[in-house]
């Protein structure tokens, strides 16, 4: 492999921190579930990454990264439900009009 | 550095610069579709780099998930927010971040004539001057906090970076991979992650249930259809021989029972 | 093979897979409706609310799609442009391409027939895959992998067809949805002036034509070798044989699809959802069934 492990991290740290600015910046529901969902893929990559360099027999990793990926989808297709009832209810699905759940 | 290693580090740069500039342009375009698209190109581009890595079956797997999940997810985004096009906001250059401004390139404006996409929850103006009584920061596609967001992500990407290059070796491991991946993995979710699989199976059932349950209308229909049928039931009937009834004719063909 | 001589090899096979389909469809006169009416390559299209980035990449995808899907069809033995470990969820996943294709090219025309045929392709899409992937599970079940040759091989003794036809009608039903071939047209109706097809001119419109062609064309060769015996057969060269049972499967799937009357997107999904996913469960049982009492390849 002339590509070095870290080479892969560095990029699964980019894509975090991206996921991170959409989580906390964006102002659509969906956008911060695709926020999440660039979260997710990003935490992938590493485990991916460290099975291929760290312990190759073992197939464990890939098991985890499929169950990541699955449970990110159940996750996306239960918020946009919850999203949809929200919608019907205020014609808004902007968070910040949801803020009376803080504090 | 053979013909072999030049491949592999131009397919990892490739695949790389895919995934890193789609999440970007994902967080940062003004059109919801766009972003939508940009996020699956991202996760090709993750995929490709699952494949470097000799975990094909996962690449692939991401793929299929993402291009069926992501597809729908852009599309359901689609009805639900105002602008999904990003046709109003390509007028408004300067609300745009100065990425953002590359990424909503090609952006159409919005065409007067009427000819443009159906939104649903906005009415075609047809006429840019007429956001006069809209508050111009409703429009932002990003919160108050974006600014805190930015440097919070350019902290932890710079942190994670940091510990990334400071840190020392970790042991590394070369053995010959087994060609086979499918199988191993096959065997691996019966026999020792079985409890992990049937839970997953089990979660997605309960998600489904869950999702077509809360999807539905209620016993009185969603507030939409009430109230267009309370607007049909209010209309007087209508007069013989009016010249302007044929052109009114489609208000009566939604009945009750709803949309069509 | 080499590189260059796979890369040779697949274009070859798709355009000329793709040009025998649409003679097919033009012999059987099931060309009149849908993706196999004839396009108007000359014309030229005016689209002023066009999205610059996205609508170039729809048939660009689209013809990506089925490029890369007809490097894991064997027409011999050793006539395959590559023998992927995981050829048949490859496959899978790869064909998916098209339906991004139609969707990116339907939204970026922006025009009101377009985006409904972007939307009405994407209900078709959830409303195939699932019974599609329970209808190949059943095949891959019982050869006991993935890689497309070993299907074939496994079939030597006893065509697939013979131990799961509930699984082979469930693909000839599923395989129509896939293609947009009749009864289930409605990505393309003529109700909304042809969908995504109608927007199309000139180049565009013809990498459309070679990408559906070619789609319905992968969809038969598929089901060939998943449950006809691929390039198998007593007198004549395997790939003869292929082409035989590809466009005998095809015509049979065009004819029957026609005897329907076309399927509206509410009607296709609850068909799926109500019709085909609970027979692909069946049709898994039963292949389980057969495999535990060791009927079909050992």
């Amino acid at each position: 492999m002339t590509v070095p492990l870290t080479a892969y991290l560095v990029v699964g740290a980019l894509l975090f921190a991206i996921g991170v600015y959409t989580v906390v910046a964006q102002r659509g529901a969906v956008m911060v579930l695709m926020g999440i969902e660039v979260i997710l893929n990003a935490i992938g990559l590493n485990l991916i990454a460290f099975w291929r360099f760290v312990a190759p027999a073992d197939y464990s990793a890939q098991i985890f990264t499929i169950f990541i990926i699955t449970i990110g989808a159940v996750e996306m297709a239960v918020g946009l439900g919850i999203m949809m009832l929200l919608y019907r209810q205020r014609q808004s699905v902007q968070v910040d009009d949801y803020a009376e759940l803080r504090g | 550095m053979n013909a072999a290693n030049i491949a592999e580090i131009i397919a990892f740069a490739l695949s790389a610069f895919i995934a890193v500039a789609g999440a970007l342009g994902m967080a940062t375009t003004m059109s919801m579709f766009r972003s939508g698209i940009f996020l699956m190109a991202s996760f090709m581009g993750v995929a490709g780099l699952f494949v470097l890595l000799s975990a094909d079956l996962l690449g692939l797997l991401q793929i299929m998930m993402y291009i069926g999940g992501m597809l729908v997810m852009i599309l359901f985004m689609v009805l639900f927010m105002q602008d999904p096009g990003g046709a109003m906001m390509a007028d408004m250059p300067d609300m745009m971040t100065p990425v953002g401004k590359i990424f909503s390139l090609g952006l159409k404006q919005n065409d007067p004539t009427g000819t443009g996409p159906e939104e649903e929850g906005e009415g075609r103006d047809g006429d840019d001057d007429n956001m006069g009584d809209m508050d111009m920061s409703d429009m932002a596609m990003v919160t108050p906090a974006y600014r805190w967001a930015v440097w919070a992500a350019l902290l932890t990407a710079g942190g994670l970076v940091a510990l990334l290059l400071l840190r020392p070796a970790w042991p590394l491991a070369s053995g010959a991979l087994d060609p086979r991946s499918a199988e191993r993995i096959g065997s691996l979710l019966m026999d020792k992650y079985m409890v992990g699989f049937e839970g997953a199976g089990f979660l997605i059932l309960i998600g489904i249930v869950g999702a077509v349950f809360m999807a539905r209308t209620g016993r009185h229909g969603a507030k939409a259809d009430r109230d267009s049928r309370s607007a049909i039931e209010d209309t007087p009937p209508e007069i013989e021989a009016d010249p302007l009834t044929p052109l009114a004719g489609d208000i009566g063909q939604t009945g009750p029972g709803g949309a069509a | 093979m080499g590189v260059a001589e796979e890369i040779g090899f697949v274009l070859l096979a798709l355009l000329g897979g793709a040009l025998l389909t649409a003679g097919l469809e033009r012999l059987l006169g099931t060309a009149e409706r849908g993706p196999a009416r004839p396009l108007a390559v000359a014309r030229a299209t005016a689209l002023p609310n066009a999205d610059r980035w996205l609508l170039p990449a729809g048939p660009i995808s689209g013809l990506a799609g089925v490029l890369f899907g007809t490097v894991v069809i064997p027409f011999g033995p050793t006539l395959i442009g590559r023998d992927l470990g995981i050829g048949v969820f490859y496959f899978i996943v790869v064909i998916d391409f098209v339906v991004l294709g139609v969707a990116l090219n339907g939204w970026g025309a922006s025009t009101s027939d377009a985006v409904e045929s972007c939307y009405r392709i994407v209900a078709q899409l959830v409303s195939y895959i699932v019974p599609l992937g329970l209808a190949y599970v059943g095949a891959i079940m019982m050869a006991r992998s993935l890689v497309t040759t070993t299907i074939v091989d496994a079939q030597s003794g006893l065509w697939f067809i013979v131990l799961q036809p509930l699984g082979f009608a469930l693909y000839l039903v599923t395989g129509l949805m896939q293609s947009y071939r009749a009864p289930f047209l409605e990505a393309f109706s003529d109700r909304i002036g042809g969908g995504v097809l109608g927007v199309v001119g000139g180049g565009p419109a013809l990498v459309w034509r070679v990408t559906l062609s070619g789609l319905l064309f992968l969809v038969a060769a598929m089901g060939a070798i998943l449950f006809l015996g691929g390039w198998s057969g007593p007198f004549l060269p395997p790939p003869v044989w292929m082409a035989l049972k590809t466009y005998g499967l095809m015509a049979l799937m065009l004819s029957l699809g026609h005897l329907v009357r076309p399927l509206s997107t509410a009607e296709m999904l609850a068909l799926s959802w109500k019709i085909l996913t609970p027979a692909g469960l069946v049709n898994v049982l039963i292949v389980g069934i057969l495999i535990l009492l060791h009927i079909g390849p050992a």
